[in-house]
């Protein structure tokens, strides 16, 4: 009797909760719906080419770690190098590789020793050596290994501009992509961070450092992590970026005032998750000081990426990213409910704990109690199925509206063929591959409970493959 | 109604709301397929009857009962003509413009409750409406929408004249930083139209438009204005002040260098960072001993820009650089060394190492000052980067450890 009871308590719970997460969705969607429509049409009066040739822009340091990029380093600092804006230099910084990364760098960029001391405002590992370009706006920061973070905040104390944009090395940046991630910060020195939009770059053609052909790619894999990424991007960053309350920018790319950096300790070296945890402490900081500050998203500074292509290298992605998002929550925990850091305290903290790190247990929980639900005999075989069907449905419905969203406003992917698959795939992960990733998120609990503090290695094809 | 059924509506629900929104997604990219082939069409039967006004001075009647799309798609049209053309023909596109009652449509929509029209209308009479729209459009400057006010200044610029001009000037004070650099970007491209309304807006207190003014001067390298930068120096804000030297240093006169060589003293050190700035800039010999002095400044930019200036004053610059590295300043002698390296004085240094005559001399002598400064890391990295078998690599090695040892 009492294990009945406990089962019809886990179903409604689950069911109350379903509802709860929904609700919060679907006004993050609307939020987002309304605030892209609202960009869109601004866009149109905004005269980006104006502010490149006005000289009113401030030049931007482009921070670009490395760890083992013989490959790939050149084509990318030379991209970089390439990008559209009046005055931007790039610092890469050489994570201790142990391939010939540096040796690439010297002799593709004719770099020299640099004199100039690096002000080391932030903790690093060792620096080795300076070196700068002859004939580029290119620093490179030569030190021993110590992680993304440790890079980051290397390259930070090595930027000679006021503005840092942190990018990883083997993203591929549109042209106008600092342009349009810096013009925020132009426009209002209020605001202290901007973040961009990561796209999939599987099945895109690639061309000098260039993404000339926009297409999805053959394999589901991928696919749905296309939809995933538009979902996460567009509906959620998005809302949250009108509230204020932008918990995570991607550390693909991502913009900021270096000063705002450096007076919250730069990177956190000591976590997997880096990239959530800075934004997290840079609201912390401001809204201590009492500084009117905004942290935002723009939907259209477009940043490439190759996702994984294989189950289990997204695993250890998924493992990594759970386990950052859980490290943060426990870091800032003091942020939480608290009045003191307004909206982000009171409702994206919550959001992110109770929905975002817990929300896949609460998931498992539903489906275990529905197994021993059926099996004792507790549970309404015709609700259960109707329940898990409007699940379905209304998981499908939020990735097709997003799809819907990208065509309205963005439409970056030109055939039929492409829209038809990203609507395919917006319905069809919802039988099996979000089962899967929120067991991964799951055993990230697990996996954190136990201080696994293992970034797991990221394995890419490469561009041209 | 039962649990049970209140979910089978649900789900009934989803699906119809997901069957809607994948005809939705189908139909927006349809519709946007179908009005860009029917803005082509329009576009295609539009430009010969404005090429036809154009080589006639006649109206042909289809453009005087355009519907409103049409006449957007006209206004593009035209605007797009404006950009190619000069004199005459611009005289006479305008003139259609107000023929065919575009000028009146957009006139119309600066008067909407919704932002995008004002914005829409203020862009199109920018280019189509000409000096009588200047009044319309300043009313547009105190618009509730910082866009639209945006949209307006560049409008305003697109019109020109000094009555725009000094609107625009006026409006360099915006409470929006958006717009008022829009209105920065737009004065500028004025160039020397917009110079005498700067200056008067130079004179205004120490407002954030103050210090964009002074700005924009000093892009524009805006001979007339010294006399006002004089007075700011001794009267503006920090950031006022800052940017009035730097503008002095862009203007580039000579005869400013003592006015430059007093706020060299001033207690800002951004002022003085800028003030170094200026001086190299200029590139009067006459500054080489305040940069010097600026060498040894307690703030890291003015060192940095005064080494800086030191380094692009020529061989008198260097020699101060050298004297520098001579002292006993060690900060100021980190940054005249690098100074010297972003030049490339040292590699013209390593480069006439091997010559026989004065100059391999001279350059070993100012190495040796490299070296004796605590520069021997420099050094030893400059032998080691020189990688060309031609280049004088052992020479270097053997100067370098003679005086090591």
């Amino acid at each position: 009797m009492i294990l009945r009871d406990v089962v019809y308590a886990i179903d409604y719970f689950v069911f109350g909760y379903f509802v709860a997460i929904n609700l919060v969705y679907v006004t993050l969607y609307l939020i987002s719906f309304l605030e892209i429509a609202d960009h869109a049409r601004r866009e149109a009066f905004r005269g980006l080419t104006d502010l490149y040739s006005s000289g009113y822009a401030p030049p931007v340091s482009l921070i670009v770690p490395g760890y083992n990029e013989e490959a790939t380093i050149a084509s990318s600092v030379r991209s970089f190098l390439a990008l559209r804006y009046p005055v931007h230099e790039v610092v890469v910084v050489n994570d201790g590789s142990r391939d010939g990364t540096l040796d690439v760098l010297r002799r593709e960029f004719d770099l020299r020793p640099s004199g100039q001391p690096v002000w080391l405002r932030l903790e690093t590992a060792p620096i080795r050596g300076v070196y700068v370009s002859r004939t580029e706006r290119l620093i490179v920061v030569d030190k021993e290994n110590g992680g993304k973070a440790d890079a980051l905040n290397a390259g930070i104390c090595a930027a000679s501009y006021p503005l840092v944009c942190c990018i990883d090395a083997d993203i591929i940046l549109e042209e106008d992509a600092l342009l349009r991630v810096a013009r925020p910060m132009i426009e209002s020195s209020e605001v202290a961070a901007v973040g961009g939009i990561v796209r999939v770059a599987n099945g895109c053609r690639v061309e000098r450092g260039r993404v000339v052909h926009i297409s999805t790619p053959p394999d589901p894999l991928p696919n749905f992590q296309i939809v995933e990424y538009l979902r996460a991007f567009l509906a959620g960053r998005v809302g949250w970026s009108r509230l204020n309350a932008l918990l995570i920018i991607s550390g693909a790319f991502g913009m900021f005032r270096k000063e705002d950096l450096i007076a919250s300790s730069g990177y956190a070296r000591d976590t997997v998750g880096e990239d959530m945890e800075v934004v997290t402490r840079i609201h912390r900081t401001l809204r201590e000081k009492g500084q009117r500050y905004r942290i935002v998203f723009v939907p259209d500074p477009v940043a490439w990426t190759e996702v994984p292509s294989t189950l289990r290298v997204l695993w250890r992605q998924r493992d990594r990213w759970h386990r950052g998002l859980l490290d943060t929550l426990v870091r800032h925990r003091k942020m939480l409910f608290n009045p003191r850091y307004g909206v982000v305290g009171l409702l994206a903290m919550p959001y992110f704990l109770l929905f975002e790190a817990l929300g896949a247990v609460v998931e498992w929980v539903g489906y275990v109690a529905f197994v021993i639900g059926l099996a004792l005999g507790v549970l309404d075989l015709q609700f259960a199925v109707a329940f898990f069907l409007a699940a379905v449905g209304l998981g499908a419905l939020l990735s097709v509206s997003v799809v819907f969203l990208e065509e309205l406003r963005l439409r970056k992917y030109p055939s039929w063929r492409d829209l038809a698959r990203l609507t395919a795939y917006g319905v069809l992960e919802n039988f099996g591959y979000r089962q899967l990733t929120t067991f991964w998120r799951v055993w990230a609990i697990w996996s954190f409970l136990r201080r696994n503090a293992d970034w797991g290695a990221m394995e890419r094809r490469g561009f041209g493959s | 109604m039962s649990g049970v059924s209140a979910i089978v509506v649900a789900v009934i629900v989803m699906i119809s709301l997901n069957i809607l929104l994948i005809l939705m997604t189908i139909g927006v990219r349809a519709l946007t397929a179908y009005q860009r082939s029917r803005r082509e069409r329009v576009v295609a039967s539009l430009e010969p009857l404005v090429v036809e006004y154009l080589t006639t001075g006649q109206v042909p009647a289809r453009l005087e009962t355009l519907s409103g799309y049409e006449q957007d798609v006209l206004a593009e049209v035209v605007v797009e003509m404006l950009s190619q053309v000069r004199g005459a023909s611009r005289a006479a596109l305008l003139q259609l413009s107000e023929r065919v009652g575009l000028v009146d449509r957009y006139r119309r929509m600066l008067q909407s409750p919704r932002k995008w029209r004002r914005a829409l209308g203020a862009e199109r009479l920018g280019h189509l409406g000409g000096r009588a729209m200047v009044g319309p459009l300043s009313r547009l400057m105190h618009d509730r929408d910082e866009t639209v006010r945006a949209v307006a200044a560049r409008g305003l610029a697109h019109i020109g004249g000094e009555e725009a001009v000094a609107l625009l000037a006026r409006s360099l004070d915006d409470p929006s930083e958006l717009t008022s650099l829009r209105v920065a970007e737009n004065l500028q491209r004025l160039g020397q139209l917009a110079v005498p309304a700067l200056v008067e807006a130079l004179g205004r207190g120490d407002g954030r438009g103050v210090v964009l003014a002074a700005r924009i001067l000093g892009n524009l390298r805006a001979y007339p204005a010294r006399e006002a930068f004089a007075r700011a120096v001794t009267a503006g804000s920090t950031d006022v002040r800052a940017q009035s030297v730097l503008a002095l240093g862009k203007v580039g006169d000579p005869d400013d260098v003592p006015l430059l060589l007093r706020a060299a003293r001033d207690p800002e050190w951004p002022v003085r960072a800028q003030v170094a700035n200026a001086l190299g800039m200029i590139g009067d010999v006459s500054a080489l001993g305040t940069l010097v002095e600026m060498c040894s400044d307690r703030e890291w930019w003015v060192r940095h820009n005064a080494t800086r200036a030191l380094a692009r004053m020529g061989p008198a610059g260097r020699d101060a650089l050298l004297d520098v590295i001579r002292g006993q300043d060690r900060y100021a002698r980190e940054q005249a060394v690098a100074a010297l390296e972003a030049a490339g004085f040292v590699d013209e240094m390593i480069a006439a190492l091997d010559d026989p005559g004065p100059r391999g001399d001279r350059a070993r002598e100012d190495l040796l000052t490299l070296i004796r400064s605590g520069s021997a890391n420099y050094a030893h990295s400059f032998a080691g980067s020189v990688a060309s078998p031609n280049e004088p690599h052992s020479l270097l090695e053997e100067v370098i450890s003679s005086d090591l040892a």
